[in-house]
């Protein structure tokens, strides 16, 4: 009994570490107050790096199932944990400077960063419909908090209102999803439905999952229900958004992945038609939407709106290669959107951010090397050839070919292109335009984050995507 | 005998969940009636998970609506203190039109 | 038709009246007083289908936590409420048209259970609902439980960091120091001269 019990802690060691750890951390901040910040954000940091050391220690484990059933230890919950670990050291990194310069510093930042990450984790390992349910409640209520984190500013605290408002909404739908499908099946393990779909009503089921859908769409902010993203984005901290356009959305995808194939491979053709619709919707309005946007915080809102149209479009095959799809495409996006958000950090002019396009004209010629990072990154999620954005771009598109989803692909290849347009938008205004009003000094943090990221993109990814490939398929594999 | 079956607990539910709908869309720009109206979803949602946990006589839909209950008072506590910072800042609780960010 | 029935008929009947009360009301006190009404009476619901816990919960936690809560900010924000249901009429039709769309495949779809028409207090594993309860949600469901301890966790940190103010200004009992205090720190026998005063 005993052993079991301890094996099972083992198996879950990072999230067990990263509760505890978060506990100690907030109890340290109690006591020693908002002095310790910096201290706390960097052992945070170390906290997660060393999770995601035990992961990598596990790597190669065959899947464990945990407490019941309730998570599991397997290669699909590794790969997403490692990213979200990594994407929220970057973000505590960022945030804990910004906020110094701000004066925001606030201990509970690091704190709030682990807990979504603790949920985040629960989210990817998730086996039943119950920790579906928790881990996104988790993540999204340490988020709603980190939105309006800034309170004294109205911009802020309406971007957090909005946001809660929205996730608030999209856990109805889901719950009631996941109620039905309770109810029409008797179970709430993935496996377990999945044994039970061919005995149960039929149309319960499916209307549940069209509900459980529309909530996990809400959380991933797909169209049609987009609204307020974009004003999420531009009110809320910068570097919180770094985070919440990254690493959230990855767990969700991985979360969506398992419970569709793992619970619902029975109903393939039923799910697929509501993500091939929510990712054409995506596609458009992201697209679209981004062309008119004078502000770069509202305009990368568009394009995460539009990204997740183009993840969809890989999920949407239903393979094991349209799951790899999605998690190369993921991390390509999340490291990517991290980058173009450090870079809206890296200065200012006299303490403003630089936020608006007018903002940015003829940035080339003060800051030379900030506009060649942002262009880099601007050219990779734009998907220009060598670039990773392009590789990411061409395994979801052929997922979709390789599934017979032509013209999917063909709408998907169309609509890239017409995103692209406000990508080079921005990257015409810096170059070629006129202003050269100068900018305060480079905060290194954020600028050593973005040119990393724009490394990645460019030379470090055609290394890193041999063994990104096989690492995703090896992960995605699990589900089929 | 009694009549009264699980399709009448699941039609209660469905009739207070769209309420709940409804009542967010009718609300638009009062914030405390959108959170009441998510609330009534969350009511509508136990409804449901009562009935059908005593359908299949397993306690794990109770269990389950016991978990909804308690992360629905967390949710609660979260969004009226983010109401609180809103008001604090802006002296008004409406949101949509008279945004400080065009929508 | 028996009591069970007419019981049922009755206590949804007021349930669903207050939801759609809930969202009518003009006054916001009204409202969460219908929201309220609505849990009592969803709590009644609860007891007809044999899960007197869950029910006694529904109104211990929602009646006298949640809904005290949102009355405890209605009552302290100095809200315009009047101005806030502007254009509630206009949305009105589109509304009610989505609502009753919605309504119907909703109510289709969960009818899809009629084959089933068995009473609803049916027999759980354990007799008592507490025990029965308590036997699953300690084990079964452990990780869940230390789940949920995690979240309201994050609400309280949330609540605290949004909205507790240190302010810098006011005077603050310090019990060590008022403790601590001794004689010879705060008092000292002066012999004062006649018309000079007490030198510093």
């Amino acid at each position: 009994m005993m052993d079991v019990l301890v094996q099972q802690l083992f198996f879950a060691g990072a999230e067990v570490w990263l509760a505890v750890m978060a506990m100690v951390l907030l109890v340290v901040g109690a006591f020693v107050g908002n002095r310790a910040t910096a201290a706390i954000s960097y052992a945070s940091v170390l906290v997660l790096a060393a999770a995601v050391a035990f992961i990598i220690g596990l790597n190669g484990h065959p899947r464990v199932s945990l407490f019941g059933g309730a998570i599991s230890t397997d290669a699909l919950a590794n790969f997403g944990r490692i990213m979200v670990f990594v994407t929220a050291a970057l973000a505590i990194v960022l945030g804990d400077r910004w906020m110094k310069r701000v004066g925001l510093q606030k201990f509970e930042y690091p704190v709030l960063m682990l807990l979504a990450a603790l949920g985040m984790s629960v989210m990817v390992s998730a086996n039943s419909l119950i920790s579906l349910y928790l881990g996104i409640e988790m993540q999204s209520l340490a988020l709603y908090v980190l939105a309006a984190f800034s309170r004294d500013n109205p911009k802020s605290s309406e971007a957090g209102l909005k946001y809660f408002v929205l996730g608030a909404l999209s856990s109805g739908l889901l719950l009631y999803g996941i109620s039905l499908i309770y109810g029409f099946t008797g179970q709430v393990g993935f496996a377990e439905i999945a044994n039970a779909l061919p005995t149960s009503s039929k149309v319960g089921v499916v209307f549940g999952l069209v509900f459980m859908l529309a909530g996990l769409a809400f959380k991933v902010s797909a169209a049609p229900f987009h609204m307020w993203t974009p004003d999420v984005y531009e009110g809320a901290p910068t570097p919180v958004v770094a985070f919440f356009s990254s690493a959230p959305k990855l767990a969700a995808m991985i979360l969506t992945a398992r419970v569709l194939t793992e619970g619902f491979a029975l109903a393939t053709p039923e799910w697929q038609q509501v993500l091939i619709v929510i990712a054409v919707l995506s596609m458009i309005f992201g697209s679209f939407g981004g062309l008119v946007q004078g502000n770069i915080k509202r305009l990368l809102a568009y394009s995460s709106i539009a990204n997740m149209g183009f993840a969809l479009v890989g999920l949407a095959a239903g393979t094991a290669a349209g799951v790899q799809s999605v998690l190369i495409y993921m991390v390509i996006y999340m490291l990517t959107s991290l980058g173009l958000f450090a870079g809206l950090l890296v200065t200012a002019r006299q303490g403003r951010p630089l936020e608006s396009f007018e903002d940015f004209a003829g940035l080339a010629k003060v800051r030379p090397g900030l506009a060649l990072v942002m262009t880099l990154l601007l050219f990779s999620a734009a998907g220009i050839p060598p670039l990773a954005g392009f590789w990411g771009k061409f395994f979801v598109f052929k997922a979709a070919l390789d599934a017979g989803l032509v013209w999917l692909a063909v709408i998907g290849v169309v609509l890239s292109v017409i995103a692209a347009f406000y990508y080079l938008k921005l990257i015409k205004v810096m170059w070629f335009d006129e202003g050269d009003r100068p900018v305060d000094g480079i905060a290194w943090d954020a600028g050593l984050v973005a040119l990393a990221m724009a490394l990645f993109v460019g030379p470090i990814s055609w290394f890193v995507l041999p063994v990104l490939e096989p690492w995703a398929l090896r992960a995605a594999a699990i589900l089929f | 005998m009694s009549s009264v079956g699980l399709p009448h607990f699941l039609g209660v539910a469905a009739i207070v969940f769209t309420v709940g709908v409804f009542g967010i869309f009718a609300a638009r720009k009062n914030i405390i009636a959108i959170l009441m109206s998510i609330e009534l979803m969350l009511l509508a949602v136990n409804i449901n998970l009562v009935a059908f946990s005593t359908y299949w006589g397993q306690v794990t839909g109770q269990i389950f609506a016991m978990f909804v209950l308690t992360v629905a008072a967390a949710e609660a506590a979260v969004g009226l203190a983010i109401l609180v910072t809103f008001f604090r800042n802006r002296g008004d609780i409406a949101v949509d039109d008279a945004s400080v960010m065009k929508g | 038709m028996g009591l069970y029935d007419i019981a049922f008929y009755i206590i949804s009947a007021i349930t669903v009246l207050a939801a759609v009360g809930v969202v009518a009301a003009r006054n916001p006190v009204h409202a969460v007083l219908f929201l309220i009404l609505a849990f009592f009476n969803a709590a009644g619901l609860m007891v007809l289908m044999g899960a007197e816990f869950l029910a006694m919960l529904l109104v211990v936690v929602y009646v006298g936590a949640v809904a005290v809560l949102f009355l405890f900010v209605v009552m302290m924000l100095d809200v315009d409420f009047v101005r806030l249901r502007q254009g509630f009429a206009q949305y009105l039709p589109a509304g009610l048209v989505g609502a009753i769309v919605l309504l119907v495949e909703m109510l289709v779809v969960t009818q899809a259970a009629k084959d089933i028409r068995q009473p609803m207090v049916a027999e759980l594993r354990h007799p008592e609902n507490v025990r029965a309860i308590g036997y699953e949600l300690y084990t079964d469901y452990a990780f869940y439980f230390q789940a949920c301890g995690i979240i309201l966790l994050i609400a309280m940190i949330g609540a605290i960091v949004l909205t507790l103010r240190h302010h810098p200004n006011v005077r603050r009992q310090n019990i060590a120091r008022q403790v601590g205090r001794r004689r010879e720190d705060s008092m000292e026998i002066v012999s004062v001269k006649t018309g000079s005063g007490v030198e510093e």
